[in-house]
């Protein structure tokens, strides 16, 4: 099986807020930067098929040149080798951009099976690897958590793919639908494995393709960039026990809309 | 003009999309357009929930009725809503964030090739545009967002960002219309199978919305009915500390924490846990925690949203009367 | 030339053949092991030999009376060495000194050596066949008898001569003896637990000065740790051809005292004849049984009791990184390396609450202008609430005798989990990244709370070229508070007190004096535990087992074992100084008392007493308390 996973590279979790002099992005030289975790979950679920259908794992990604070092990581957990989109402009782009770029890149190869996070932890638009599979003409199912492939008999059979979609509240749902597919994967579905240090080395000596970004126009604007009003923090609910309780409630169903 | 597309499955209305009327009622009034707004109804068998949502203030109700949208499947949707988003031509096109919604909204708006703003919390009118606010970087920033390119802009509302009951009704149903499209079967390539719940053979608890937690404050296996009638009233699960499991007074697929499983439900209640480092790193990804507990100066009034710092004897009884209203 | 002396130089000829084959053999199998032997801190090496080799502490130390009756046997050896090359020189027709007055007097000179080995082989005989103590294994060894016997006979027939005339035939039948006894020992022993005799003066003088020291993986040389037999170090080599088999390493193990199968004396003698046997390319995960090697807490007490030098620390973590270079580690580190990886520390949690810490407690980015002390916060630093309580105090004190001190803005966790668990790859990665901002604030002091850190930082910092001074807040205050008077105006009664002595500050920095002389100085009276100073029985967190814990039943954790030997003590306070050995404790107390499991640890503990009110203090906290 051909399998392509779509990466992105996104500031690390614990980064402290800091915005550029316009307000527009955030300030890229302060930033730490790491693989965005819904992503490595479908780098996860990709190099699982791999193990079980054999084949090979692909890793893409659209971003300027830092991009490369979740590339390597990928390379480092098992990905066999890369595609990467590399631009600056491509450094917070939006889904539009970006998924006309990856389509640009990754439409020769033509591989069986596509699969990226649901969305990103910066930007959270979700839409990148639905757009992905329009641009690539395939199907598609979102916020899968789990994958099975039925790959193609010999006697002219198509291969297909049968995804477990989570819904609300605790509902799911099987689709099934021929390859070539895209899938936007859940996090939290397996296990990540950890890059070992033989993953590390060998990874040095992988194959990185560079291409070119795709001309595309912008769809998303953003005018502004601010910090939220409410800044976590515990509210303590005092006075008698019956009154508490009553106030407690109140919150829950108004204010965190939990009940 | 401005379309909302209502969710409906198996003929019963999502309530978010009274969310996202309320949304388009917004949008007339902070962008100062035309209140010429038109709710379309895609799926089979449709006509129950075209009634409903008619009571809205709107200009009319559409419905495409149609044996491929019996169940929901992006293709069939998109090819459904495309005919009607040309012949209408709507500035907007707003829809609910739902897990549908993410699933086709996206490829609905590369078919059109048209902008898409997606987990909208609120509008706002700036410098002559309408900025759409919504979260980014796991909310600690807010953006201001602006669709480019030409109409229509595809908009979806966070689930909650609006109040349902903020939409205003009319004075008298709108009138409903249908609009017929061609949908080929066949060209639908997926195939969805019919929705389920997951039977549970143990507790999973990542699974749960909903946890009421007991610690060492309840004090002896007796007890725990206090906590398990608090959990019947909210619909929640019942987990522990490692304390409580290790003494067997709850199995040990019940406890939450480093030796246990980890949790991320949308409210955790802890009931007279103190908050050790084991036990946090087992909760902390939920969305909302409330903790009772009789020592102000226990580590989970840090992490938690609310805290009641008093007796959960009394407290919980409480909480279960305040629940009935 | 006479038959007798022909004879001789025969069986000479053939038993020192067969000594130096086995021991060319070995020689061999030791100078093909990896890498090379160090020297370093010669002055440090030499003494330590006089004073565990020559005056025999180490092994007196925990076992007086066995250790005493070996220290007679040894020193007996010592004296003899002279007597016996006088005797095989005149035996095999040389020279003959035996009859000078020089080596009569010797001969007299010796007799109390002899007694007194006679004395102690035939105590220690008795000893491993009728009181069969458990470190010395579950059979008695045969070979162990024999060697016994062989040296008893020596002495035996040394003592004879001087009461039989060296022409009578008696005379000369004691004397063949004692020759032939020699010969035949010196075939025996090298493939037997007595070539320690030969290797151990060795093993000592090149084991490391430092405790459990593991050195770093060379990634540019795609160094991954040992993966088989033949990646075995040359030290860990000789160490396995010097194990005596005493067992000491055993019986100090936490994990093995609490029913574990991991026994650091089997993981020696299991090196030990995987070499012989040829099995160069075996995996070390199949000789020692990969779930063994996790069950070790690094606590080092295998290794710092073991009398001839053998490390077995370095040996269980090199095992370590073979595997996790592989992908092999357990299910639990998988989540610890992801926390460690994405958000720099072990709990995975947000920075946030490192920063709501800062700020309450009113601390400032370290300045090298003007502050002296960074104080390291560290992972438990950051979250863990009882250890930031514990860091207030600190702080109080600090401030109270007026010394400076900040923090960094930004720390990662300083590598301590991933380097003894085997992960060297993320190891380095979090050191590289704290080394570049110690560096880039110009750091030279550094005050920790936590012993962990104070290793890490400490001793594995410097192989990166790092070089500060680290120390333990115990040490610091201890001086600090040198002109406290004991018992000073007390604020608070005398407190009967136990301490728990942190394995990574007792063991490992030798700081076992210190948190004592400020219990003291502030009105404690210290119930020492079983298990205490420089060998306490571990809480159970490290090497990783902080995160074990769902692979333990309660009731067979260490921390129970531990928290129950605490409480023997009758002390209602125990007294800590590592965060994570507090954490493990009050983990024990909230779950006491434990329920009878079916493991050996539980009947261990005997029958559970009441619920425990045990209270926990931190040093830190119990010094602030009462200035």
């Amino acid at each position: 099986m051909k399998l392509a996973v779509c990466i992105k590279q996104v500031p690390s979790r614990d980064w402290q807020p800091r915005l550029n002099d316009a307000r527009t992005w955030i300030r890229e030289q302060d930033a730490g930067f790491e693989m965005n975790e819904p992503d490595a979950y479908a780098l996860e679920e990709a190099l699982r098929l791999r193990e079980t259908h054999g084949g090979e794992v692909v890793v893409c990604s659209a971003g300027p040149g830092r991009v490369a070092q979740v590339i390597r990581e990928a390379l480092a957990r098992g990905a066999d080798r890369a595609i990467h989109v590399e631009d600056d402009r491509l450094a917070g782009a939006d889904a539009f951009v970006v998924a006309d770029s990856l389509a640009a890149a990754m439409k020769d190869e033509k591989f069986d099976l596509v699969l990226t996070g649901l969305q990103s932890d910066d930007m959270g638009f979700a839409q990148t690897g639905v757009i992905l599979a329009q641009r690539l003409g395939h199907p598609h199912a979102t916020i899968v958590v789990d994958v099975k492939v039925d790959p193609s008999t010999g006697s002219g059979q198509a291969a297909t793919v049968r995804v477990k979609r989570e819904l609300e509240g605790g509902w799911f749902q099987w689709v099934g639908m021929p390859l070539p597919a895209v899938l936007t994967i859940q996090s939290g579905i397996n296990q990540l494995r950890y890059a070992t240090l033989k993953g590390i080395m060998a990874a040095k000596k992988k194959e990185i393709t560079k291409a070119a970004a795709a001309s595309s126009n912008p769809r998303l604007k953003i005018a502004s960039l601010y910090l939220p009003e409410k800044v976590k923090k515990t509210q303590m609910i005092a006075g008698p026990p019956a009154e508490a309780a009553k106030e407690l409630v109140r919150r829950l169903r108004e204010e965190a809309r939990v009940i | 003009m401005i379309l909302v597309v209502a969710e409906q499955r198996g003929g019963k209305l999502n309530r978010a999309t009274w969310e996202t009327i309320a949304a388009a009622q917004e949008l007339c009034r902070v962008g100062s357009l035309d209140p010429a707004i038109t709710i379309v109804v895609p799926g089979s068998n449709v006509g129950a929930v075209a009634s409903e949502v008619a009571a809205a203030r709107v200009q009319n109700v559409v419905v495409i009725d149609h044996q491929a949208l019996d169940a929901y499947t992006p293709d069939g949707y998109a090819a459904a809503l495309e005919p009607l988003i040309a012949s209408l031509s709507p500035s907007h096109v707003l829809l609910p964030h739902t897990y549908q919604t993410r699933d086709f909204a996206p490829a609905l708006a590369a078919r059109l090739d048209r902008a898409l703003v997606t987990d909208v919390t609120g509008i706002k009118a700036v410098s002559g545009e309408i900025a759409f606010v919504r979260p980014m970087f796991q909310g600690k920033l807010t953006a201001d967002v602006v669709a480019q390119g030409p109409a229509p802009q595809v908009i979806t509302f966070q689930i909650g960002a609006l109040r349902a009951d903020q939409a205003a009704r009319g004075d008298a149903p709108a009138p409903i219309e249908t609009f017929a499209v061609e949908i080929d079967r066949s060209a639908i390539r997926e195939k969805p199978e019919p929705p389920f719940q997951e039977a549970k053979q143990s507790v999973d608890l990542s699974q749960a919305e909903r946890i009421v937690a007991v610690g060492r404050g309840i004090k002896g296996q007796e007890h725990l009915p206090v906590a398990q009638r608090l959990a019947a009233a909210l619909g929640a699960e019942l987990a522990a500390s490692r304390p409580i499991c290790d003494a067997g007074w709850l199995p040990m697929d019940r406890q939450v924490g480093s030796s246990g499983q980890t949790v991320a439900p949308k409210l955790y209640l802890a009931l007279g846990i103190s908050g050790a480092i084991q036990h946090l790193v087992g909760m902390k990804g939920s969305s909302t925690i409330a903790a009772i507990n009789k020592d102000p100066d226990a580590p989970i009034f840090d992490v938690a949203d609310y805290g009641i710092v008093g007796d959960l004897f009394e407290i919980v009884p409480a909480l279960v009367e305040a629940l009935k209203e | 030339m006479a038959t007798s002396t022909l004879a001789l130089w025969v069986l000479l000829v053939v038993f020192l053949g067969a000594f130096l084959a086995q021991v060319a053999t070995r020689v061999r199998l030791i100078a093909a092991g990896a890498g090379s032997f160090s020297f370093d801190h010669p002055a440090f090496r030499i003494k330590r030999f006089i004073v565990d080799v020559l005056l025999q502490r180490q092994t007196i130390r925990e076992r007086p009376a066995a250790g005493a009756a070996h220290a007679l046997v040894f020193w007996g050896f010592v004296a003899f060495a002279g007597y016996t090359a006088v005797e095989f020189a005149y035996g095999l027709g040389i020279v003959d000194l035996t009859h000078s007055a020089a080596f009569q007097m010797y001969r007299v000179a010796l007799v109390p050596f002899a007694t007194a080995a006679l004395a102690g082989i035939l105590f220690l005989l008795g000893r491993r066949v009728g009181v069969r103590p458990v470190g010395l294994g579950a059979t008695v060894s045969m070979e162990s008898v024999v060697i016994a016997l062989f040296i008893a006979t020596l002495m035996a027939t040394f003592l004879l001569g001087f009461s039989l005339d060296e022409r009578t035939f008696a005379g000369r039948v004691n004397w063949w003896t004692h020759m032939l006894v020699i010969l035949a020992f010196l075939a025996l022993i090298p493939a037997s637990k007595h070539f320690h005799l030969v290797l151990s003066p060795v093993t000592v003088l090149l084991k490391s000065p430092e405790l459990g020291r593991v050195e770093n993986l060379d990634f540019d040389r795609e160094q991954v740790g040992l993966e088989a037999i033949k990646d075995l170090g040359k030290k860990t080599v000789l160490d396995a051809f010097t194990c005596v088999e005493c067992g000491r390493c055993q019986v100090n193990c936490p994990a093995w005292g609490v029913g574990k199968e991991l026994n650091p004396k089997a993981l020696i003698l299991q090196t030990k004849d995987a070499l012989l046997a040829g099995r160069r390319d075996a995996k070390l995960g199949g000789i020692y049984s990969e779930k063994v090697l996790w069950q070790c807490t690094t606590c080092g007490a295998c290794e710092n009791q073991c009398p001839v030098g053998i490390e077995h620390v370095p040996l269980v973590i090199g095992a370590r990184r073979g595997l996790v270079s592989n992908g092999d580690a357990p299910a639990y580190l998988g989540g610890v390396y992801n926390n460690l990886e994405r958000r720099r520390n072990i709990w995975g949690l947000g920075y946030g609450q490192r920063q709501k810490f800062i700020e309450a407690a009113g601390l400032e980015t370290f300045d090298p202008a003007t502050h002296e002390w960074l104080v390291w916060l560290g992972c438990a630093g950051a979250f863990e609430a009882d250890y930031q309580k514990s860091l207030r105090a600190l702080f109080d004190i600090l401030r109270a005798r007026g010394l400076t001190f900040g923090v960094l803005e930004k720390e990662a966790c300083n590598g301590d989990p991933a380097k003894r668990t085997g992960n060297e790859y993320m190891f380095q990665e979090l050191a590289n990244q704290n080394i570049e901002a110690l560096r880039a604030g110009r750091v030279k002091k550094i005050l920790t709370s936590c012993p962990h850190c104070l290793k890490t930082l400490g001793n594995d910092y410097r192989r990166f070229g790092y070089d500060a001074e680290v120390v333990h807040s115990s040490v610091l205050v201890a001086s600090l508070m040198r002109d406290v008077q004991p018992g000073d105006a007390p604020r608070t009664p005398i407190t009967a007190v136990t301490f728990h002595d942190p394995c990574y500050l007792g063991r490992y920095a030798g700081h076992v004096d210190e948190p004592r002389e400020l219990l003291v100085r502030f009105g404690a009276d210290i119930r020492e535990p079983v298990r205490n100073r420089d060998n306490p029985f571990c809480c159970g967190a490290g090497g990783g087992l902080l995160f074990a814990d769902k692979e333990e039943e309660p009731g067979s954790r260490i921390s129970d074992v531990r928290f129950k030997q605490l409480q023997d003590t009758g002390a209602s306070t125990v007294v800590t100084a590592c965060p994570f050995c507090s954490i493990m404790l009050k983990g024990a107390q909230a779950s006491w008392p434990p329920s009878a499991g079916p493991r050996s640890a539980a009947a261990a503990l005997g029958s559970p007493g009441a619920q425990a009110d045990t209270q926990f203090v931190d040093l830190m906290t119990f010094v602030r308390d009462r200035l």
